[in-house]
């Protein structure tokens, strides 16, 4: 598959000029900055339950919802039949709007967890996991959209996700009483909320590469199901 | 060479056919006309032939390769498209919607000032397009299809929502296109349209080409066979065309007598209700 960084370029451009004349979803990289200052003076033995928060709603509010907005306007509008006329491959398409929203959420992300004032037990794991997290839920963002044929649609759809993933780690609490509800321990939020709370000391290589794992088979899951998606959308069936 | 050839093509939706048994071809530098009331299957036969959709049974094939091929990056630098499907962003201008489509077909930034002027806009070229009217979007909608000046176009109704100045601009355009080596495949239900800038139409109606020709053959082919004489008196005649009336014709014109004499040529509506049965809307 064939990816041209040239025309990835152009989209990306294209969609920051719409982006920020579009203040209805701009508006919502205030979010995880706000929470961030309301949580801020939580006691230092919640800060990981904290920064989990801030974190886990914001990949929903950030990389999925404005995603997936920006993808369902571009079908609403019919500016994604017109794109995919063009020599621009389904690479060139989703590496060109999803890097948008990645560098976004990963400065507004950034900013946020500074404010909280979090340090983790290995900056490279949680960069790793970070990372991870907004391409997975950018994919999660991507499918939601291309589900949807309006921005209202896309709103609703990225429900089920906000509830299942945000919901999870504190479901999984759950656990001793609901033996099923183990299943929310694999859930990329709750191995995201697990990694946070690793003490900074007296860790092992592999406490942290377990929740990388299992965040990381997320992404690669769902990224391949957000292109095999949009290839069928390239038909108009 | 033919650009576009279609054998027996037949696209079903659920229970009903959309297009049946449809075959024609198309050689290099014609401007085709695919003719119908709406519903009768155009549109269907233009995503076809872009690689939107698959045939039920049939084959088509573009630059003489099957029509799925058309999904292909270098075979899309080689068409353009504009249909009901086209968009533009509404929050950017007529020169950002253009710049996109510069640099996804890799061209110099000189084609958006040839292609401002083509579509009549140059002096729009700042203005946002959520505060164009329908025909100045359909303008720039037909800007981005044919920035990359290509090989073949597809025009989906390109003059529908256009006033007739800018209508009959358009088609000087595409002349032009046309005499620069562009093969175009234009769907209308504007006879008159189809009259004035095809070299050969298809009439489609219910899924089937009716009837395929050249504007002129077709009319031909249609005309009733009579000859129709207004006198200076203001008396007015039908005449059948033999060599009775090539008499009476003669001796009225040495008498000086003729104000206006023309065959009864049908236009292309006229073909099409007669084929159909049915108007054109």
């Amino acid at each position: 598959m064939s990816i041209s960084l040239k025309r990835a370029r152009a989209i990306f451009v294209k969609d920051y000029k719409e982006f920020s004349r579009n203040y209805a979803v701009s508006i919502m990289l205030l979010f995880p900055i706000c929470l961030a200052l309301i949580l801020r003076s939580a006691p230092p033995s919640l800060l990981h339950g904290a920064i989990g928060i801030v974190l886990n709603t914001s990949f929903v509010i950030l990389p999925c919802f404005v995603q997936a907005c920006l993808i369902a306007e571009e079908k609403e509008r019919n500016t994604l039949r017109s794109l995919m006329m063009t020599p621009a491959t389904t690479m060139d398409v989703l590496i060109g709007k999803s890097t948008l929203v990645f560098v976004m959420s990963a400065i507004v992300l950034t900013i946020s967890t500074y404010i909280l004032g979090y340090e983790p037990a290995s900056i490279w794991a949680f960069v790793a996991a970070i990372i991870l997290s907004i391409i997975l839920y950018t994919a999660a963002g991507t499918i939601c959209g291309l589900f949807s044929q309006t921005v209202l649609e896309a709103s609703l759809s990225i429900i089920p996700v906000a509830v299942i993933f945000t919901g999870a780690p504190g479901g999984a609490f759950l656990v001793d009483d609901y033996p099923i509800l183990k299943v929310l321990e694999y859930v990329p939020s709750s191995q995201l909320v697990y990694l946070l709370g690793i003490p900074n000391i007296g860790f092992t290589t592999g406490d942290l590469l377990k929740p990388l794992l299992i965040i990381l088979a997320w992404t690669v899951v769902l990224t391949i199901v957000s292109v095999v998606l949009y290839q069928r959308r390239l038909k108009d069936e | 060479m033919d650009v576009i050839q279609v054998e027996r093509i037949r696209k079903r939706f659920g229970n009903k056919d959309a297009l049946t048994d449809v075959s024609f071809s198309i050689p290099k530098g014609e401007i085709f006309g695919f003719l119908g009331p709406s519903g009768s299957g155009k549109t269907t036969l233009i995503k076809i032939l872009t690689a939107q959709l698959n045939p039920t049974s049939g084959q088509a094939s573009v630059f003489n390769q099957p029509a799925e091929m058309m999904q292909q990056s270098a075979q899309k630098m080689r068409f353009g498209i504009l249909t009901d499907n086209s968009g533009l962003y509404e929050r950017l201008s007529i020169e950002e919607n253009l710049e996109l489509y510069r640099k996804l077909y890799n061209l110099p930034r000189s084609s958006i000032d040839e292609v401002l002027q083509f579509v009549n806009l140059s002096g729009e070229r700042k203005k946002k397009v959520n505060l164009l009217s329908k025909g100045m979007r359909q303008r720039v909608m037909l800007a981005c299809a044919i920035i990359h000046e290509p090989e073949l176009l597809f025009l989906d109704e390109p003059t529908s929502a256009l006033d007739p100045v800018n209508s009959s601009h358009i088609y000087k355009g595409l002349r032009y296109l046309n005499e620069k080596g562009t093969t175009i495949f234009l769907t209308t239900h504007d006879m008159a349209e189809a009259e004035l800038i095809c070299n050969r139409v298809a009439i489609l109606y219910q899924g089937q080409i009716q009837t395929i020709g050249s504007p002129k053959e077709l009319k031909r082919q249609h005309r009733e066979n009579v000859v129709c004489v207004d006198l200076i008196n203001g008396e007015a005649y039908e005449l059948p065309i033999d060599e009775g009336t090539a008499d009476q014709i003669a001796d009225w014109m040495k008498r000086g007598l003729i104000d206006r004499l023309e065959t009864k040529e049908p236009s292309l509506g006229d073909i099409f209700i007669k084929m159909t049965g049915s108007e054109l809307l």
